[in-house]
């Protein structure tokens, strides 16, 4: 799948694979600082995330052989190694955890109006326009409190004992929840 | 594709969802993984809901990564390459990325400007330096980017490295200053710096420096690394310029 952006992930991390050193640069360029902000989202450590994209981009270079084209979306595979890193390195790392809900809910909401609006800035960072548009239209089928429940896992990295305690729920109504949420995202996604 | 995941498909398309979102416990990510790495079909659906949900993080403000990183990542990759034919490909299209780096620009703009500062103080108040630098680099901390070293050589063949504040060399330990040119394999050694004290080098003795050419300090033992190559943490880096 090439990129609505022009930038070609994939064919960047096939590059990669064949030693091409400028390939991996150029993903640098693009990602990150995109990369470099979610894992501070989730670390809340400065010096710790940019060890983390250190090791993803290493990572990436290592392992660009692995991907080909019917593993989906080549910038999905980025974030999913970079995301793992950083979910691994909350063992070193004591980080604050905070409700901001406000903060949590705007991040779609603003989504929806920059989509809205600017339909050629935001969204085109993703490798499929359309599917993007719909995860956001499938998020506002939630009940707030269960897609914070979603967003504290995904933007904060939070474990569901986490989110228990933030929001005051049973854990047992968490994992339900957000187990119930991912169900309707993915009904709502086909 | 393994027989598991075809009988138990829906099952492992809710856990492809969980594991993205980072919700499965350490046994369950563990055994998860195992089966991803057996099938494409779930890898396809972890990176689809991955790709899915970057939509809501593309909306955070983003954080500009900054131009040591690169150089660390570069320096890495220095480290796992072997072969020499391969990094002389790479060295053109390394150097266009450094022409087109906004963050390193803008790092070498702020850079100047201190150095500017600093030069024009140095000048009223210490001893004679250098006349007519010809080349130039501002070493900062990779931290917080604050400029802790000035690198210039003249036409007397001399390069000089200049702490521009007190600097902490920590017990036993001691700073050894190394630089790297494009297309170079492995970074050489120019010498363990003594606190308090402006090192002296003789360009001569050295290849010609270039464009882009990176000069880093690193805490190595006192007698200076002893694999000939940096070991320890980063203390300043950055890139040379021509004046």
């Amino acid at each position: 799948m090439s990129s609505s952006t022009g930038f070609d992930y994939e064919g960047v991390l096939q590059h990669c694979a064949k030693g091409d050193r400028h390939a991996l640069m150029q993903l640098y360029e693009q990602e990150a600082s995109r990369l470099l902000t979610v894992v501070m989202r989730i670390l809340k450590n400065r010096p710790l995330s940019e060890d983390v994209v250190h090791d993803a981009f290493i990572k990436i270079w290592k392992k660009a052989d692995t991907y080909h084209q019917e593993l989906g979306s080549a910038r999905g595979w980025v974030y999913t190694l970079t995301r793992n890193l950083a979910l691994n390195a909350l063992k070193h790392t004591h980080r604050q955890v905070l409700a901001e809900p406000d903060f949590l809910l705007d991040l779609c909401d603003n989504q929806v109006l920059a989509s809205a609006e600017q339909p050629d800035n935001m969204t085109e960072l993703a490798d499929d326009h359309l599917a993007q548009a719909s995860l956001q239209t499938c998020l506002e089928h939630l009940e707030p409190e269960r897609k914070l429940c979603v967003l504290h896992a995904y933007v904060d990295g939070y474990t569901q004992q986490e989110i228990a305690t933030l929001i005051d729920k049973p854990l047992g109504t968490v994992k339900s929840w957000i187990k119930r949420s991912l169900n309707a995202l993915k009904e709502c996604l086909q | 594709m393994n027989k598991k995941t075809q009988k138990t498909p829906d099952i492992d398309e809710d856990l492809a969802g969980q594991y993205v979102l980072g919700t499965l416990s350490p046994e369950e990510r563990n055994a998860f993984e195992l089966q991803l790495a057996d099938s494409v079909e779930l890898q396809k659906s972890v990176n689809q809901w991955q790709n899915h949900f970057l939509s809501i993080t593309d909306n955070l403000a983003p954080i500009a990564a900054p131009q040591p990183l690169s150089a660390r990542i570069e320096r890495s990759l220095d480290e796992l390459e072997k072969q020499p034919t391969q990094t002389e490909k790479i060295t053109a299209n390394t150097f266009t990325s450094f022409w087109q780096n906004l963050v390193l620009w803008r790092g070498i703009s702020m850079a100047c400007l201190v150095l500017a500062m600093v030069l024009g103080f140095k000048l009223q108040t210490v001893e004679p330096m250098l006349s007519e630098p010809t080349y130039i680099a501002v070493l900062v901390q990779p931290e917080n980017k604050t400029p802790g070293w000035v690198i210039q050589t003249s036409h007397t063949n001399q390069m000089q490295l200049v702490p521009l504040g007190a600097v902490e060399i920590p017990e036993g330990k001691a700073l050894q200053f190394w630089t790297k040119a494009e297309g170079w394999d492995a970074p050489i050694s120019l010498g363990l710096v003594k606190k308090g004290e402006t090192l002296n080098i003789d360009i001569n003795k050295l290849p010609a420096l270039t464009e882009n050419q990176l000069f880093e300090l690193t805490i190595e033992d006192e007698m200076g690394s002893s694999t000939g190559k940096p070991t320890g943490p980063i203390t300043s880096i950055g890139r040379g310029i021509s004046m």
